[in-house]
């Protein structure tokens, strides 16, 4: 015996739902069916990262609707119908059969937590509306990891049952349904950081967030595995571990979203309580923005910028906050934050000023003055640099960690040169006040020197791009919460 | 009333282990020292169990402890902790501690690997059988990772000689089911600081705390408070230490019972590596806390402190960034200032604005280069990433002498000031137009005794949104001859 399908196969992106003031942005989600077809085997509308858990049932109807005539029957679309009571269920998964969709994307049903026994029943009644149904094991959200016997039961016993999504991570779980049910039913992986262990190791295909902005290149791992390329599927995975891991562990429906908006394909913001620098805080935007650059998802577009009567032209990866112009150099203000962990947790605040302003009045002055007594280095002649020690550096063990900072600024300054933030023809022109903090407990040197290029690059990019604007701080200011605000 | 053995009631301090500072040796003297000044409001002591760091000593330290504590405490009982991974090794821990005089053993559910419910039992009924000493079960999940099953203590409890179990999970509902189901036969002891007076409401009959060699009188007091039938007094008592006991249980554990004996003046030495005095479970600013709290309970002296809010003319305030009040008319910079807040958690805020190329911007660039030592200026931010605009530096008027002072303006006043600002540019009291091409300083005034990080918070966001009503004229300045929009 066989697949009880062959259509449940290959890289499908579970679609972020765009959102507008009204609803579904209807325009948008086309627009972003549109962008991902050429590079997909199936569309998902409505699963956990489509946010359907945030949308009313006739939201939910709307979504696959416009998802189905989009697609228009070029690869197949698997609708998430999961709902937290089974009668929900199985009415939803009536209507996505009535309506033509594929098949279905079933949760097991979360927040109250029902037996194994108990979820094994609403798989069985779900099955019974005779949808192609395809059973989804999220243990982070659902509350529930599927025991193997529950999955092995519904997957075999039940007519419709044609296969399962295992989010988990959990190779040990998903070893055991190669172990039980491979060959019989479609094995998925939703773990965007294991895809390619799971492939390799026999999954036949995966439902992924991150294929809302690569995936083409999870068809190219896809495709390697298949053709025993271990060796090129491996390096792919690689290539994207920090963009996927950002996306599944730091607010992955927001994340995705944001990351579309660099790309060009505007899907809005995550429904609240999902907030703009919530779970995918502002450094992880920084750095998947940085990500998304890397794999060449972003392109440089010119920007000009004016210092006094200097006119300097640079290419930019720029996204929809970069300003065709960059006036004003007298003083900006930058600042960024990165950690974890805790101790080695990296926090910059730089002025970039021209050499005649304020900010290289400020270097000549202090240097002169006091520079030695606080511990204040030149740690690059173009553009001229003053790195200045958040905290007063008293031991050796510090002055080492410093060292390691002023390497990670260093870094920081090196690259906005190579990218066109900080362009060769300025380099004479302007001149930076870098804080750098480095806690006194601080041991992990390579944090230390990650996390401060980290923010070092964040902080000259929002410097010279004037972010965050207005408009966000107003619009976050209610939520914002400082972690060193309260008492332990 | 206890049930098998009459002195099982009341307070038992943790004891630290005392080490040498440099050869981690057990400190012995600072043993006898650390016995001695707890044993006065004690019913008993409890010689290495998890504040004592009893899975860093050996075998013989162990015993030595027992040793000590007997000769020590003056016929008190001396509760022996004999935990271990093994059943064999904690089988030898228990012959010592009754050898060595110990009235019981404390025996922690076994570790690290994973024995099933039947070996949890077979563990302690073969310490309860093979050792003539009573023991004491001690449950305390967030280090060894597992619940003692309450089936199992159900069972355990009729032995003979299982006296108690210590409960410091904190989870009230383990408590009451082990009070439900074993205790008719076993006296239940707690073992979380910071639900004391909510277990012994339950039921429980005592407590094994690391905070009782800090500030055993408290709980005495609690103890003969609920005894009363004195519920609100007694809370009220629990309350005074609940931020204390919360730090020794989640912050930082024997290391900051440690930093807070040190601080009053019994020095225990260091935890044994790898733990670290400062840095690693006990984070610094935590540390700085626990010396506030000491304070507040009179464990330690509180240090005088002198000093003034600004005061003169509100133009003359700006002499540290260099800017004369000439100046301020000269480039119209705008000022304003504000007070707002009572007794130690009132905050003066006095604010400057004006455009980046003006005095003010070079100010501001100097500023970022620290001349002033302790008073280094800080960009205001809502928090880390989000930088308010206009561009404000805060620039604390005092020297900042240590963290706790510090403590105040990291967060609390960075956050307060920007959110203050983002309110003035959401409302348009700052106009749009100077957002991008203005900067700000504000000079920012806290007390040094100042403690309530919240209530600081406050206060700086009240007088901040005041000051810069001030100087973008929307209320008048404070009596210095100047007109209605600050100039």
């Amino acid at each position: 015996m066989g697949y009880k399908t062959d259509w449940l196969r290959g890289i499908f992106p579970a679609l972020v739902t765009p959102f507008d003031s009204e609803g579904v942005n209807e325009d948008a989600y086309r627009e972003l069916i549109r962008f991902l077809l050429p590079n997909v085997d199936g569309m998902v509308p409505c699963g956990t990262t489509g946010e359907f858990s945030y949308m009313t049932l006739e939201e939910r109807k709307e979504t696959v609707e416009i998802c189905l005539d989009e697609v228009d029957g070029r690869v197949p679309v698997l609708a998430g119908t999961g709902c937290t009571t089974t009668r929900r269920t199985v009415e939803l998964t009536s209507w996505a059969k009535e309506v033509g969709a594929d098949g279905a994307l079933v949760v097991a049903p979360y927040f109250l937590k029902p037996s194994f026994n108990e979820i094994y029943d609403h798989f069985r009644a779900v099955d019974e509306v005779g949808l192609p149904v395809v059973m989804y094991n999220i243990p982070q959200c659902a509350g529930t990891h599927f025991k193997w016997w529950t999955a092995e039961g519904g997957l075999l016993d039940f007519e419709n049952t044609i296969g399962i999504k295992d989010s988990s991570g959990d190779l040990p779980f998903m070893e055991a349904m190669f172990e039980k049910v491979k060959g019989k039913v479609s094995i998925f992986v939703g773990h965007d950081e294991v895809v390619q262990p799971a492939l390799g190791a026999g999954a036949d295909g995966a439902i992924l967030a991150s294929a809302n902005l690569i995936p083409d290149i999870w068809q190219k791992v896809h495709r390697a595995t298949l053709e025993g390329d271990f060796a090129t599927a491996q390096a792919w995975q690689q290539k994207v571990q920090k963009l996927v891991r950002i996306v599944v562990r730091c607010g992955s429906t927001q994340a995705c979203k944001e990351g579309l908006r660099m790309m060009g394909v505007d899907v809005g913001d995550s429904r609240h309580p999902i907030v703009p620098g919530g779970a995918f805080r502002r450094e992880d935007r920084e750095e998947l923005r940085l990500q998304l650059e890397a794999l060449g998802k972003i392109e440089k577009s010119p920007v000009t910028y004016h210092l006094g009567e200097k006119q300097v032209m640079t290419d930019l990866f720029a996204t929809h906050q970069t300003p065709d112009t960059v006036s004003d150099w007298t003083m900006k203000v930058g600042e960024g934050f990165a950690g974890p962990p805790f101790q080695e947790l990296a926090h910059v605040d730089l002025l970039i000023g021209l050499k005649d302003g304020p900010v290289g009045r400020a270097i000549k002055r202090s240097m002169a003055e006091w520079g030695e007594e606080r511990g204040l280095h030149i740690i690059a002649e173009r553009p001229r640099t003053l790195l200045v020690p958040t905290v007063t550096i008293r031991t050796q063990e510090q002055r080492r960690l410093f060292e390691r900072a002023a390497a990670g600024v260093k870094l920081a300054i090196d690259l906005s040169i190579e990218d066109g933030f900080l362009p060769e023809p300025i380099l004479d022109d302007v001149v930076l006040i870098v804080h750098a903090f480095v806690h006194p407990a601080a041991s992990i040197a390579r944090r230390v020197e990650g996390n401060n290029y980290k923010a070092a690059r964040h902080a000259i990019r929002k410097a010279v791009e004037g972010r965050p604007t207005v408009e966000e701080l107003i619009a976050e200011k209610a939520a914002a919460r400082h972690p060193f605000r309260y008492a332990p | 009333m206890p049930i098998k053995v009459p002195w099982l009631k009341g307070v038992f301090p943790a004891l630290v282990t005392p080490f040498d500072r440099e050869s981690e040796a057990v400190d012995d003297e600072a043993y006898r020292r650390l016995i001695r000044h707890a044993l006065p409001d004690v019913d008993g002591i409890v010689t290495s169990g998890t504040t004592g760091e009893f899975p860093y000593l050996t075998r013989e330290e162990q015993r030595r402890l027992v040793e000590i504590g007997v000769e020590e405490a003056e016929g008190k009982p001396v509760v022996a902790g004999c935990g271990a991974s093994s059943t064999q090794e904690a089988l030898a821990l228990a012959g010592d501690a009754r050898e060595a005089g110990a009235s019981a053993a404390l025996i922690v559910t076994p570790y690290f690997l994973h024995p099933s419910d039947k070996g949890v039992y077979q563990h302690f009924y073969d310490i309860a059988v093979g050792v003539e000493l009573p023991i004491i079960l001690y449950n305390i999940p967030q280090v060894m990772d597992r619940y003692l099953p309450r089936t199992v203590v159900e069972d355990l409890a009729d032995l003979p000689n299982i006296i108690g179990l210590k409960d410091s999970s904190g989870n009230l509902t383990y408590t009451m089911e082990i009070l439900e189901y074993a205790g008719d036969r076993i006296d239940v002891f707690v073992g979380h600081d910071e639900v004391v007076l909510p277990a012994l409401a339950g039921g429980v009959n005592g407590m094994i705390l690391a905070s009782a060699q800090v500030y055993p009188e408290v709980w005495q007091e609690v103890v003969r408070l609920v005894g009363a039938g004195k519920i609100p007094a007694a809370r009220a008592r629990q309350r005074e230490v609940q931020k204390l006991s919360r730090i020794f249980c989640r912050h930082g554990g024997g290391v900051a019972v440690k930093a807070a004996l040190r601080m009053m003046g019994l020095d225990m030495g260091p935890p044994r590596r790898p733990l670290e005095s400062v840095g690693g479970a006990l984070i610094h600013e935590t540390r700085a806390e626990i010396r506030l709290e000491l304070e507040k309970l009179g464990k330690v002296p509180i240090r005088g402190v002198s000093f003034e809010y600004p005061d003169g003319p509100l133009t003359g305030r700006f002499a540290d960034l260099e800017i004369t009040a000439e100046e301020i008319g000269e480039y119209d910079l705008r000022v304003g200032s504000a007070v707002a807040g009572e007794g130690v958690n009132k905050v003066q805020i006095d604010l400057i604005a004006g455009g980046k190329e003006t005095p003010l911007g070079d100010a501001y660039a100097l500023q970022m280069t620290y001349p002033l030592h302790r008073r280094e200026a800080l960009t205001t931010i809502l928090e880390p990433a989000l930088t308010v605009r206009p561009s404000t530096l805060l620039l604390p008027t005092l020297p900042q002498k240590n963290l706790r002072q510090a403590n105040m303006i990291y967060g609390p006043a960075q956050s307060a000031l920007g959110r203050a600002i983002v309110d003035a540019v959401e409302m348009d009291r700052i106009p749009q137009q100077v957002v991008d091409s203005d900067v700000m300083v504000a000079l920012v005034t806290i007390h040094p005794r100042a403690m309530d990080r919240h209530t600081v918070a406050r206060s700086v966001q009240a007088a901040a949104a005041e000051a810069i009503e001030q100087a973008f004229g929307l209320s008048p300045s404070p009596g210095d001859g100047r007109d209605e929009r600050g100039r």
